[in-house]
């Protein structure tokens, strides 16, 4: 406990166990995000189906032994689409995630500890975007430049380059102020030197949770600018496009064509945030419910 | 108070400022030709040049862009060439349609949110655990799929509610134009009937397009609540003589509010680009179908128009909500409402 205090005082962080529910969260999010990432690396191996061949023998087959998630009105076999969609979702998080943190991290890091003009300039420009609800600033980017997957995940990347810049700059002026960091300066440790070996670290952690719940962000989406035409396009086998494709049958009585990638995007999404809360709790990260 | 009103409008006027140059920057300036996007693939140079005349792209970037804002303020936001309309009469029309959603959305989520969070941070234990639960859901479900999974059961397993056909039935007269939304025009009229019909219309999109706010805000009001009872005023409260559901109500409930009430703006404020995703499945008449249409039948004049319009709306709502958070409480006021 007092322990716990001191840890407090020093990094301005409450540390405590996550309880049991935080730990229930830790074993599902794993299970899922375990299931995920096998079906994604392994899954088109194991069901060697082409997610693009289309078979006119068999459109809109019902689920059954040949097609255990049945097949959309070309033939194509809905159970190899999920899957690839899980590589394409994952690729496309992972993606986000990365462009994301370094660029918004350095404009947060930058404007934190740079000159006032400059923090004045990049807070001004992350403001600009943050103008924008998220969805839209990434549908603008995909109609000025495009409609596409890749441009899709440009403009998701795009859209949360503030949130890690809010955070980041936030985190970075706390960190500075501490009394540790301001001995280090007294002792004679270099701008690069506190920022890598001081400041950085104290961040990791609300940036770990906010990587995570980013993560979550850009696979729902994804699936929404390719529900809406502007990601993926059909017959590209991604999830959100596939619950357009199936959308129009679904009233009709062929429920498992928007059923399952829908399916896939919330298991998804569940297991990374689940991951993200149990991270959260564990790590003592506070303020970033919303 | 008057100097935290006039920072917190002139930052917002920045940023706004700012979002049309980043709004003009990626439709007006990027690599493809928005006259090309506008006439198609098979546009003779002539029909090209004159279209860009017309869009005001045939001068310098930073008159372009003069143009681009003059004509927004102006309320000349185009023309929709799949609908020979121009773009502002199309939004104008369906504006009721979603305006009336997104408040019966917010209302459904706010209130659940409020309850669920409150039973959740005063139980504990299972049943709190139990409203995490749904919260993990609601967060990660993708709402145009939930609604059609909502569709699949109420419309076409149990026959409860109405299918995708729109506010009303074509049976139900419409009630005379009063606000625009149906259900307080139907009671203004004391048509009970056009009431129960536009209501039960309004069921499945709203609890929909709800989805997304009720996740942040019962996760942002149950910590808050959590970490305000660990607060010692609520241990002063208690010793008082309060009970511990009064201390609960009375005191844990405003201080922990604050947050909640910030966080409503900004949900509200994207309700619009959630009816983007929303309304396509319920074939709602509103702006978000408008939308969807317009990317379907490559008309993006519609989605150009709806980009700066949603990025208005957000900081607006945002804005509103800032002042009033300075307006109760004063502390928020005097520390410039920095974050």
């Amino acid at each position: 406990m007092a322990n716990d205090k001191a840890t407090t005082e020093a990094t301005g962080r409450r540390s405590h166990s996550p309880g049991l529910g935080h730990r229930t969260s830790l074993v599902i999010g794993l299970a899922l995000a375990a299931l995920l990432i096998a079906a994604a690396a392994i899954g088109p191996w194991l069901w060697s189906l082409d997610p693009l061949a289309m078979d006119f023998a068999a459109p809109l087959a019902p689920p059954s032994a040949d097609h255990p998630m049945g097949t959309d009105a070309n033939g194509r076999d809905v159970l190899a689409r999920a899957l690839a969609g899980a590589r394409i979702s994952l690729f496309v998080g992972a993606i986000v995630v990365a462009t994301g943190f370094l660029s918004g991290g350095g404009v947060g890091i930058a404007a934190a500890l740079g000159r006032r003009w400059l923090d004045a300039l990049l807070m001004r420009i992350v403001d600009a975007l943050a103008a924008f609800p998220p969805l839209v600033l990434a549908m603008a980017v995909t109609v000025g430049f495009g409609v596409g997957l890749t441009t899709a995940t440009v403009g998701i990347a795009l859209s949360c380059v503030p949130f890690f810049a809010r955070l980041m700059r936030a985190d970075v002026l706390r960190i500075r102020a501490l009394p540790f960091v301001e001995a280090s300066v007294a002792v004679g440790v270099g701008p690069w030197r506190m920022i890598f070996r001081h400041v950085l670290p104290h961040a990791a952690p609300t940036m770990l949770v906010q990587c995570a719940s980013v993560f979550g962000y850009a696979i729902l989406t994804l699936a929404g600018l390719g529900f809406i035409g502007l990601g993926a396009q059909i017959p590209e086998p991604e999830w959100g496009a596939m619950i357009t494709d199936g959308m129009q049958y679904a009233l009709t009585g062929q429920w498992w064509l928007a059923f399952y990638p829908g399916l896939a995007v919330l298991l998804a999404v569940v297991a990374v945030n689940l991951l993200a809360d149990y991270a959260q709790a564990a790590l003592g990260v506070r303020g970033l419910e919303a | 108070m008057i100097r935290f009103f006039w920072k917190r409008i002139s930052a917002s006027a920045l940023s706004l400022f700012g979002a049309s140059l980043v709004a003009f920057f990626l439709l007006r300036a990027s690599p493809g030709d928005p006259a090309r996007l506008f006439l198609g693939p098979f546009a003779g140079e002539e029909a090209l040049k004159r279209v860009r005349a017309d869009l005001g792209l045939d001068g310098s970037p930073l008159l372009q862009y003069l143009i681009y804002v003059r004509r927004f303020l102006a309320g000349d936001w185009g023309f929709s060439y799949s609908t020979g309309q121009p773009v502002a009469t199309l939004i104008a029309r369906r504006f009721p349609a979603t305006l009336e959603l997104g408040l019966y959305a917010f209302l459904i989520a706010f209130l659940s949110a409020l309850a669920l969070a409150l039973v959740a941070a005063y139980r504990r234990g299972p049943v709190d655990g139990t409203a995490r639960a749904i919260s993990f859901f609601t967060m990660g479900v993708p709402p145009f799929w939930f609604g059609l999974m909502l569709l699949l059961m109420f419309f076409e397993a149990l026959g409860w509610l109405p299918g995708p056909d729109g506010r009303l039935s074509i049976k139900v007269i419409e009630p005379p134009r009063v606000t625009g939304l149906l259900t307080i025009d139907a009671l203004l009229a004391g048509d009970f009937a056009a009431f129960r019909d536009a209501f039960a219309h309004l069921a499945l999109p709203a609890l929909t397009l709800g989805l997304t706010p009720f996740s942040f805000l019962f996760r942002l009001l149950r910590a808050n609540l959590i970490d305000v009872c660990r607060e010692p005023f609520i241990l002063v409260a208690r010793s008082g003589g309060l009970t511990r559901w009064g201390a609960f109500l009375r005191h844990a409930l405003p201080n922990a509010f604050m947050p909640t009430l910030t966080a409503s703006g900004l949900l509200f404020g994207q309700l619009l680009a959630g009816s983007v995703l929303v309304e396509r499945v319920f074939v709602w008449p509103g702006v978000g179908a408008l939308v969807t249409d317009g990317v379907l039948k490559q008309d993006f004049s519609v989605v150009q128009a709806f980009i700066l319009l949603s990025a208005a709306i957000y900081v607006v709502c945002n804005l509103i909500v800032d002042l009033l958070g300075g307006v109760i409480d004063p502390r928020l006021a005097v520390s410039g409402g920095d974050r």
